[in-house]
């Protein structure tokens, strides 16, 4: 009977306990669509307190147990592309590392020489490698590699995940094997990679190199292209031009070459693993001027426990005093850390920054589920997003959204109204029941019961019960559906499994909303949620992304946002904020616009 | 005793397949979609498609099964029609498509840890439970009885994640007592003072509350082996008390005591998530949770197989121990 007690005891003990680290895990974000985006922060960015030196080790404290993908054609995650590209994996072009966010933004050459160069349909882009590009074992790094590096895309059989622009933009036919029962069916382009082989000569025509330039034919005109290419389009080293590599395929994510100042030295993944970067010698510092290459060792520490990682830089004892945080402050230690959220308090002024993070919240409504426009809007109104807001956090947790373009994307931002005037007249953040059931009344039909899909956290459990609450005030019934949160995309990405609306964020994979508007409100781009299917939207996302003018494009942007959110395609929650810091010994710490990321590639230690 | 273990063993033997069995479509029917985990952001049902023919889940599950005990006796090709196809050699436990490597290799590389921790937490709280529980018989309703009982309350009230945070703020991070854990392959023959350096408090912690737990259990036994007739026997005799106590007290108290500490050592074998965790040790518990918050099918099957066959061979050791000691348990 004794042991039966203590077995039960321990078995409830070890459940709650399980339960507990899932719930605190899931506390990070677990959206699968980690990317890239531009931030500007609201708080001002503490200037660097030292010169720079060369030497010594920086150390990386992240709660991650591995890094989502290191190959170059796979990679995808906005801080992993900041970090190894500033380390290991150049691209074509980059962006500029400074405070300024507007500057930052801005393109440069990186293995190319300068942005590339466009024909006058924007059809066509040219690039040329720079001079003595390398190798980490010392041989030259050629156009030919980079082709190579693009073709792994078309892999479908091997490179299963990662971006594919190059699939989407370059001038390919489409596979013309769609029956299901065929194994090539899994190719998504008549071109099915270098491994297979199948369609060389398509991919030859697309992709041509000249000496060391190197050309692009893409199916349709793409503006922004030149920013494209800082996503999917890096080198590998060509079997053919390499004897010495075997390419790993899918494999090749543990140990890729490296063609910038550091290279692998051990990665093991999982909970207490490193990923060590070490000096690569064969780099030549004179075809990089990004990279400053600093400290001579990274490494970074997978699975810490975020409370242990707050209070170990808190302390910034020891090797801690040359750590940075991958992730955020926990919430019980920012009043430790800032004054407001925008201000870090003394102890901290050139170490903790706190800025916009690359991601839009929303929630989004399944549009076929929910087909009637004024049902959306009767949602919209209803949310109380001011108390969403104080339960992530208040402040801290971010500004109320009114779209999923931030306003820190620049030109491309525009207030939509939605919460002044887009309905008809002004919604107050605490949500506006009465104008709601309004709604639902010139809606001529009843509102269906709903059931609101989310990664279960403990926080989001709270928004569950407050959004019910609000909701329930404007007769709108909604049952709160919790989801593990590694399960999550899987299911509200299935037609059967998903309800009426859920939980979502998303950042844009370069600083154009033309990685955001057609992303999630057509089919084209993988996280169209909300299972749009308005022709006339989708038409207008095609003229906006062939439109060459700058200026012009950017508002095409901010009405398609405007008529996303008149339509309620979503329910923007908040522009969220993020709260990161270092220790004492290193330098610069900011928040780097392009990803949100550190600035790697101009960080080092001080004495 | 022959018959009784052949028996056994063959019992064990179903019980692996029916858990093999048990944990494969348990976590087949799961509503995840690997295919989707595995797509990344730029998705579209094409890719995903794509990604369910790579990772077999095309074809029925019942010869997914087929292959999936197959890989573990003959080992397996993933990825067949792959221009790349991936070997996994016997035995197979699966291959996690989510970390680019076979499950086994990352139980190999994991099990180390969590069996030395098992192995120093197992041995702390042995030594501490024993003895402070054979002095609170001994010294039975006086002070030092209800010190150790009330020092076993508080044990084994406190959660271990609550014991090992606080050892980490105060002991690492506070008092700078020890460096923060750093777990290195091949410790600990390799580093031996590093080694016991990261190893000192999640020994400490996963001992607290078993140790509170052994020294309530061993002071319950050696007292109702106190109460037994031969001891009163043996007093009458006249042999001195020391010897009453260690000689036929103590091994007869102690029997199912270490019966116990062979299965809660088994099952510590597992994995201890939440020190593990605490402390930053890529060991199986580690290994568990993120698997499970990834959603990675091939490594939580694997890693709860072999967990559950640890278990299921201890039992089957402490069975044939308890027919050794008691021989009516054979023909039981």
């Amino acid at each position: 009977m004794l042991r039966s007690d203590r077995w039960l005891r321990r078995a409830l003990a070890i459940g709650v306990s399980f339960g507990l680290v899932v719930a605190a895990c899931g506390g990070t974000n677990p959206t699968a669509s980690p990317t890239a985006g531009p931030t500007a922060g609201p708080g001002d960015t503490p200037a660097p307190t030292e010169e720079p030196k060369t030497g010594g080790t920086i150390y990386m404290l992240t709660q991650a147990e591995e890094f989502d993908d290191i190959d170059p054609q796979r990679a995808y995650t906005g801080e992993d592309l900041a970090f190894f590209g500033s380390t290991i994996m150049r691209s074509l072009t980059s962006f500029i590392f400074s405070t300024d966010a507007a500057v930052a933004n801005t393109l440069q050459g990186d293995l190319a020489t300068d942005t590339g160069t466009a024909n006058a349909t924007a059809d066509e882009w040219s690039f040329t490698l720079r001079d003595g590009l390398t190798w980490e074992d010392g041989s030259e790094l050629t156009c030919e590699d980079v082709k190579y590096g693009v073709s792994r895309t078309f892999a479908n059989d091997v490179i299963v995940n990662g971006p594919t622009y190059a699939v989407q933009y370059l001038d390919i036919p489409s596979n013309p094997v769609t029956d299901e029962a065929d194994a090539n069916s899994v190719f998504l382009s008549g071109y099915y990679g270098p491994y297979n082989g199948t369609g060389q000569d398509l991919f030859d025509e697309a992709v041509s190199c000249d000496g060391n330039t190197i050309t692009f034919k893409l199916n349709q005109p793409v503006a922004d292209f030149n920013y494209t290419v800082t996503l999917g389009f890096s080198p590998v080293p060509d079997p053919a031009g390499h004897p010495d590599l075997e390419d790993a395929g899918e494999q090749y994510t543990l140990r890729p070459w490296s063609n910038g100042p550091y290279k692998i030295d051990e990665y093991t993944q999982g909970n207490g693993g490193h990923l060590i970067l070490v000096r690569n010698d064969a780099w030549n510092a004179e075809s990089d001027p990004i990279r400053k290459a600093y400290p001579d060792v990274w490494q970074v520490d997978f699975g810490i426990d975020p409370k242990v990682m707050d209070q170990r830089i808190i302390a910034s004892e020891g090797d801690d005093a040359f750590a940075i945080q991958y992730g955020s402050i926990q919430p019980e230690n920012l009043e430790t850390v800032f004054s407001d959220p925008e201000t870090p308090n003394a102890d901290f002024a050139t170490r903790a920054t706190s800025d916009f993070d690359p991601f839009a919240r929303y929630y989004w409504i399944d549009t076929q589920k929910i087909p009637n426009v004024k049902h959306r809007q009767a949602m919209a109104v209803a949310l109380d997003r001011d108390a969403i807001r104080a339960n992530l956090g208040g402040e801290y947790a971010g500004a109320l959204g009114d779209g999923v373009i931030k306003p820190n994307l620049g030109d491309q931002y525009a207030e939509t109204g939605m919460w002044t005037d887009l309905f008809g007249q002004a919604v107050p953040d605490t949500g506006d029941p009465d104008f709601a059931k309004q709604l639902i009344a010139d809606s001529g039909e009843p509102m269906p019961a709903l059931t609101w899909d989310y990664p279960q956290t403990p926080v989001r459990d709270q928004e569950a019960a407050i959004l019910v609450a609000s909701f329930a005030l404007a007769g709108i019934t909604v049952t709160a559906n919790p989801i593990p949160p590694g399960q999550y995309y899987g299911i509200v990405f299935d037609d059967e499994a998903a309800h009426e609306f859920g939980w979502a964020g998303w950042g844009p994979d370069w600083p154009n909303a033309s990685t955001i508007i057609g992303p999630l409100f057509t089919d084209k781009g993988g996280w169209n949620i909300s299972r749009v299917q308005d022709q006339d939207f989708v038409d207008a996302v095609q003229e906006a992304l062939a439109e060459l003018d700058h200026d012009t494009q950017a508002k095409m942007w901010q009405d398609l946002n405007k008529l996303a959110m008149e339509r309620v395609y979503v329910i923007p929650t908040t522009f969220g904020l993020s709260q990161t810091f270092g220790g004492t010994k290193v330098q610069p710490l900011y928040q780097w616009a392009p990803y949100g990321s550190w600035p790697y590639a101009e960080m080092y230690v001080t004495p | 005793m022959a018959g009784y273990i052949v028996r056994r063993t063959l019992g064990m033997g179903l019980l692996l397949f029916l858990l093999s069995l048990t944990v494969f479509f348990l976590f087949s029917l799961m509503p995840a979609d690997p295919a989707r985990l595995t797509c990344g952001k730029a998705c579209s049902p094409a890719v995903i498609e794509a990604n369910r023919h790579h990772l077999e889940l095309d074809i029925p599950p019942i010869e997914q099964y087929q292959r999936f005990v197959g890989g573990i006796f003959f080992g397996r090709t993933f990825s067949q029609d792959s221009p790349r196809p991936i070997e996994c050699e016997a035995p197979c436990l699966g291959y996690s498509f989510l970390r680019n490597q076979e499950v086994l290799t990352m139980i190999a590389r994991a099990a180390p840890v969590t069996f030395w921790l098992a192995i120093g937490g197992f041995a702390t709280w042995m030594v501490v439970g024993l003895t402070f529980g054979i002095v609170a018989a001994l010294k039975r309703g006086r002070w030092q009885d209800r010190t150790v009982m009330g020092i076993a309350l508080v044990g084994y009230s406190l959660p271990s994640f609550f014991i090992g945070l606080v050892l980490y703020f105060f002991v690492i991070l506070f008092l700078h007592l020890l460096p923060n854990p750093q777990w290195k392959s091949g410790m600990p023959f390799k580093e031996l003072g590093g080694f016991f350096q990261t190893m000192l408090l999640p020994w400490i912690t996963i001992a607290t509350l078993n140790a509170a737990f052994y020294m309530r259990l061993t002071r319950n036994q050696v007292l109702e082996v106190f109460g037994e007739d031969y001891i009163r026997t043996a007093r009458a005799k006249g042999l001195r008390e020391r010897t009453v106590v260690i000689k036929h007290a103590l091994r007869a108290g102690l029997t199912p005591i270490v019966t116990a500490a062979g299965l809660d050592l088994a099952y510590l074998l597992g994995g201890a998530i939440i020190t593990e965790n605490i402390f930053n040790l890529p060991g199986l518990g580690s290994l568990a949770i993120g698997s499970v918050l990834a959603s990675d099918l091939p490594l939580i099957s694997g890693i709860t197989l072999v967990a559950a066959s640890l278990i299921i061979f201890a039992n089957l050791v402490v069975d044939l121990l308890y027919a050794v000691v008691d021989p009516r348990v054979r023909v039981g």
